[in-house]
């Protein structure tokens, strides 16, 4: 991969030229286990065959009365057959799981690197239920192609092939009919994989659907029922279960005609034939036509797991595909090591910036492409002004581009066209490090980890921040006293197991957060603020302190802060339609007016 | 759905008796009874033909030790290929006709869940995550479909283990008691390993567990971590906690990877003896070579039911309690019953709560408290008051969706629980505060009411909003997809659409619940043009948290503990300087322009 946001220096480098290159490069890592599986495999095979050759030999012995020292080593041999079988069993299915459950780590590593390593654009356009499914359920259907579906193939057809060498001792004649069995079973299988692909498909798309489906109209159920909708609700719920039924009876006639079972079973009666035959003939005794049956019975249940393997394969193909997919998805930024790297004054300027999500991604990510072809673009020729420690509001409707212009600061996006300085210098040229070292972020949706109170406002900051500083930054933010109503106070832990805080607490720890962090220039998004939060006072408070002596982004739908902001930009459509003080806009834009015509 | 999705006890789950069950599993089958039979029938005979193989090659070999004669070996080949021939005829019909059956089955019992569900009042998705919901209705009953499967797989084996067992008998019976034993030393292992297997397999589930949640995490935060370059820490964290699930997962591939070579070897063992003892009885002339083959064979044949047997008797009880939870769901009652269906027809909209009593569930302390209050027809209502205060509550025994326990609720004169449902709630007009768009077009949502409703009244109802101009907003107008649960559209233009919707269904009473959450001024303007017109000449009733609500309505209520504590206009509540005033500086106050609190 070209670029990337984040590198590790010693990661181990997979193939990724084809996802069949890149599942072999996954499974080649660790050789030594794959050479242990396949030797023991072959083991196995043998110790089989060879249960099958000594039992012949016991009943030749006893059908011309060799008396018992014949029959007592045949049987010795067969338990030593079946021991040894028993103990490449062992090592083989512990060596192949290991390698899956391998495989599967490095896979989720892999994956979750290459997360690390993209740039904003691209996480923007994902969905979180998307690339957990990929990271979850995509990652673990890899172990399950190397185990049990590789492990048992590769035991099935090696299964297939020594008895077809053992038969060769016996006689080379008796070859004849499973030859022909292998022949018909390898086109019929084939086949079946054509047939069962399309329905597995269709079992999977439809059984999503119907979930997704309910899951929908649970989560609508007030609407549903405020309407009196819930026999159209049922319709839809019948439809959509209707169709899986006839996906699964589908997938049963698919399964029903597994024509190598019914090969199997001719294999029986024209071998036994055949063989018979033989006898006749004088070629062959009653051992070796036991032995020959026996031979033919090890050959059943590698007919069998092969019936549930081609599906196993089919789907964990899918899977490795779609990580692959992601992991190979081009990323625009770099970190820019050798940029600029150097104290910030404050002073942003936006020169005729033009962006649209399409502009630079290949491929399938180039969402923000229209159907035509176009880039359909978000913000269109901005251009401002902002002093050091001025605080810009900006206003507008959801959708006229507000959040997408403040990420253009830090490089969570670049600008298509124009350029955006910052102290006079592209932030092109910055390095990504002292970039966003030096802007700070508050952002919509405050995201805390599931750890301590403490860690999560001293993130981002140096490794031993004091206990002190984090009070102060706490106390700064105005999150200090509730802070403290918690029983561990600093060290609560947040999140699923631990505490659970609202809407205005977490906003004023992601204040916390940024008076530590210090920045020299602040986006601050507050537009999703509660309105009926009876800590407002307190919050606002916060912010008020927070953006004293920053530069500072707002974006706000509050009509006090609006219009105490140095300077409004009013954007609709991702143009820059106003800008200047209140009482500038009030004097010029219409639009402008009709928000505080209310009042 | 998580890994435990559907596992974990609900309120409403109760157990079932084994025979109950079965009688309740039975009773879905019934209406494909003649499938059902077909598929035992041809079962039953699959394992007469896996028996009927070895024996007739048995009587082979004793033709060829003894006298061979060409003839009826090959009639003999010739029986065993059309035998062979006929077993996968038989598996085909069986496997063609029980996936019919089990497609059904599990069809209508989808259907029957489905309608449970829509048949519960609120109070049940509130105490349920729909998340754990749709895992009963899809997942559980999909489990329910392996025990079908398994059933028919087991009964199979269990058909063929009683077959060759009493072929063998009839042979031997001192050989036959050799193989038997085999069977309880499969069992004692099974169950040792069951036992090892469940905790390794929970352990397992927990690691793992743990990862998906760090990637979760990583995934929803990764903005914080990219603007302040955490990478690298936050890649530690999680490959530390990566490869401990791979350890745990060790432990798990240890267990399982040790039980098949462990069981493989006890039967080879079991041959062994088969062999050595019945090739001793053969050179004695107890019983014939092919009797002796017989015995080889039938082991191979005995031990595999049973190790199967042993393996997926776990997924069968699995299925089994999943099969106990869809029928829990299915037989709950709902709360809200109707006492009659008395027809609605056009309601003029006055609304008179007398006496009532409510809490959400037995136990919980009553939201309201002999509460009353009349709404006069065409009356606009707003009510203020902290969260808690019983507001929503309000709002929703109105809808209906919950059941009261004292008083009565009276619209136009008559209780609402006489009244037919669906058309006295067609009457009214709901809007959550946080409006719930299907995906779909905004077209396709503002009709959801209305169906049949041409898009020109689509149209005209969109443009009574405002001016119309937000729809000039949205990138395709009433064509614009709005994505999952609406989330393509903002707050704001979700609420739009939802009065669209309420206005096209034209109710007698409509029911508001604002956002709490800002939205932008410029929509913000556009609501509030667009409320205009919605609460004109009809009974409303506001959940406020806007100030130029309340400035607007006819009679603010002000609610605290389920009672009404002050009454009157905006103006006259303010001049009072009690709670209404109070109330206004925590929630309205910094709406207003002059908002500074530094």
């Amino acid at each position: 991969m070209s670029r990337s946001e984040f590198t590790v220096a010693d990661a181990y480098t997979y193939d990724h030229r084809s996802t069949l290159r890149w599942l072999q490069s996954h499974i080649l890592r660790y050789k030594g286990l794959l050479f242990t599986f396949l030797l023991t495999t072959l083991g196995m095979a043998s110790a089989q065959s060879m249960t099958a050759v000594t039992v012949g030999w016991a009943f030749d012995s006893v059908i011309q009365n060799e008396g018992r020292a014949g029959l007592t080593a045949a049987a010795l041999y067969v338990v030593a057959a079946y021991v040894g079988y028993g103990l490449f069993d062992i090592v083989n299915s512990l060596a192949i799981r290991v390698l899956a459950q391998r495989v599967e780590r490095n896979a989720r590593d892999e994956l979750y690197l290459s997360l690390l390593s993209k740039s904003q654009t691209f996480h923007g356009q994902q969905r979180v239920g998307d690339l957990m499914a990929r990271a979850t359920n995509d990652v673990q259907q890899i172990s399950l192609f190397v185990s049990p579906a590789l492990g048992t193939t590769t035991e099935s057809v090696l299964t297939l092939l020594v008895p077809l060498v053992t038969i060769t001792t016996l006689d080379y004649r008796l070859l004849i009919m499973p030859i022909l069995f292998l022949i018909a079973t390898y086109f019929a299988l084939r086949r079946y994989n054509d047939n069962l692909s399309p329905v597995a498909t269709q079992l999977r798309a439809t059984f999503a659907e119907m979930n997704a489906g309910l899951a929908e109209t649970i989560s609508g159920i007030e609407v549903v029922k405020g309407f009196a909708q819930e026999p159209a609700e049922e319709g839809r719920f019948t439809h959509n279960a209707g169709a899986y039924r006839d996906a699964f009876v589908r997938e049963g006639e698919v399964t029903a005609r597994y024509v190598p079972l019914l090969l199997y079973g001719l294999l029986i009666g024209l071998g036994f034939g055949h063989a018979l035959y033989l006898f006749m003939q004088g070629i062959v005794s009653v051992g070796q036509v036991i032995a020959f049956m026996a031979l033919l019975g090890t050959l059943r249940s590698p007919i069998r797991f092969l019936l549930r393997n081609i599906a196993t394969f089919q789907q964990s193909f899918a899977s490795a595909r779609r990580i692959l997919e992601m992991i190979l998805t081009e990323t625009e930024l770099d970190q820019n090591e050798a940029g600029v790297a150097q104290e910030m004054v404050g002073e942003v300027v936006f020169e005729g910036v033009s962006f649209g999500y399409g502009q630079f991604a290949s491929g399938e990510f180039a969402s923000g492409t229209s159907a035509n072809g176009e880039t359909s673009l978000v913000l269109q020729g901005i251009s401002f002004r902002a002093k050091p420690g001025q605080t810009v509001a900006i206003v507008g409707q959801t959708g006229a581009g507000k959040s997408t212009l403040t990420k253009l600061l830090n490089r969570t996006f670049d600008v298509g066209n124009g350029r955006i300085l910052i102290d006079q210098i592209d932030v092109r040229d910055w390095s990504l490090d002292s970039l966003r070292g030096q802007i700070g972020t508050i952002e919509q949706d405050i995201f805390l980890f599931s750890r301590t109170i403490a860690e999560n406002i001293a993130f981002g900051a140096r490794a031993d921040v004091p206990q002190a500083e984090i009070e102060a930054a706490a106390q700064q933010a105005q999150a200090h006293e509730f802070i403290m109503s918690f029983p561990n106070g600093y060290q609560t832990k947040i999140g699923e197991r631990g505490v659970m805080l609202s809407g205005g607490q977490r906003q004023r720890l992601a204040i916390a957060r940024a008076f530590l962090s210090n920045p020299r220039i602040l986006v601050l998004d507050d537009s999703t603020s509660a309105i009926d939060s009876n800590t407002e006072d307190q919050i606002q408070r916060a912010m008020h302190n927070v953006l004293a002596g920053r530069t500072t982004l707002l974006i706000t739908h509050r009509l006090s802060q609006i219009r105490s902001a140095n300077l409004i930009l009013l954007m609709k459509n991702g143009r820059l339609i106003a800008q200047g003080t209140h009482e500038e806009l009030m004097a010029q834009s219409a639009v402008y007016r009709q928000i505080f015509v209310r009042e | 759905m998580g890994i435990t999705g559907g596992l974990n006890p609900e309120e409403y789950d109760r157990n079932y008796s084994d025979r109950e069950l079965v009688r309740r599993i039975v009773r879905y089958f019934r209406p494909h009874i003649g499938k059902v039979l077909l598929v035992a029938a041809m079962v039953s005979l699959i394992s007469i033909l896996a028996t009927a193989t070895p024996i007739l090659i048995s009587r082979g070999i004793d033709t060829l030790a003894a006298n061979p004669q060409l003839q009826l070996l090959l009639t003999l080949a010739a029986v065993i290929t059309v035998m062979g021939a006929l077993s996968w005829g038989f598996n085909f019909v069986s496997l063609w006709f029980s996936a019919r059956a089990v497609g059904d089955v599990v069809l209508a019992l989808r259907e029957d869940a489905f309608r449970a569900v829509m048949r519960r009042d609120l109070s049940f998705y509130d105490q349920f995550a729909s998340g754990r919901i749709v895992s009963r209705v899809t997942s559980d009953t999909q489990d329910f479909a392996t025990v079908v499967t398994l059933t028919i797989d087991l009964l199979s084996q269990l058909v063929l283990v009683l077959v060759i067992g009493l072929v063998l008998l009839t042979q031997n019976v001192p050989l036959a008691l050799i193989t038997f034993a085999v069977g309880p030393v499969v069992v004692i292992i099974a169950l040792v390993f069951r036992r090892l297997a469940r905790n390794a397999m929970q352990q397992a589930q927990r690691a793992l567990a743990t990862v998906n949640a760090t990637i979760q995490e990583t995934v929803s935060g990764i903005a914080v971590a990219k603007n302040f370059r955490q990478e690298a820490a936050i890649y530690d964290d999680f490959q530390d906690v990566n490869e401990l699930a791979y350890r745990v997962q060790l432990t798990r591939v240890a267990v399982f990877g040790s039980i098949f070579p462990l069981l493989n070897t006890v039967s080879g063992i079991a041959v062994s003896v088969i062999i050595y003892v019945g090739g001793l009885m053969a050179i004695e002339r107890d019983i014939s070579v092919g009797e002796w083959y017989l015995f080889v064979q039938g082991l191979t044949i005995f031990f595999y039911p049973i190790t199967s047997l042993a393996s997926f008797w776990s997924q069968f009880q699995q299925g089994l309690a999943a099969s106990e939870r869809v029928f829990a769901l299915i037989d709950d009652e709902p709360l809200v019953v109707q006492t009659a269906n008395e027809p609605v027809g056009r309601l003029r909209g006055e609304i008179v709560f007398d006496q009532m009593t409510f809490n959400y569930s037995t136990g919980r302390s009553a939201v309201l408290q002999n509460f009353s209050l009349t709404i006069p027809a065409g009356e606009t209502l707003a009510i203020v008051g902290h969260t808690g205060a019983g507001k929503s509550s309000l709002v929703k025994l109105l809808m209906r969706f919950y059941e009261f326990q004292g008083g009565d609720l009276l619209v136009d004169g008559r209780s609402i629980r006489s009244l037919d449902l669906s058309q006295y709630r067609r009457q009214l007009g709901l809007v959550p505060q946080a409006p719930f768009l299907f995906s779909g077009t905004v077209a396709e949502n503002v009709k959801y009411g209305r169906p049949d409703a041409t898009d020109l009244e689509v149209e005209t109802a969109a443009r009574q909003l405002g001016d119309g101009s937000w729809l000039e907003d949205l990138p395709n107008g009433l064509q614009t997809d709005v994505g999952e649960r609406g989330a393509r559209l903002s707050l704001g233009q979700r609420q739009l659409v939802a009065l669209a919707r309420v206005l096209l269904q034209n109710p007698a009473i409509l029911l508001l619940d604002e956002a709490t959450a800002s939205i932008d001024p410029l929509t913000e303007a556009q609501v509030q043009d667009a409320l205009a017109t919605v609460l004109q000449n009809r009974t409303s009733i506001v959940i406020a948290h806007r100030l130029s609500t309340v400035r607007a309505a006819d009679r603010i209520i002000v609610l605290r503990d389920g009672q009404i504590i002050e009454e009157g206009s905006h103006e006259t509540l303010l001049a009072q300087g009690g709670h209404y005033a109070e109330l206004y500086t925590t929630y309205f106050r910094h709406q207003s322009l002059e908002y500074r609190p530094w």
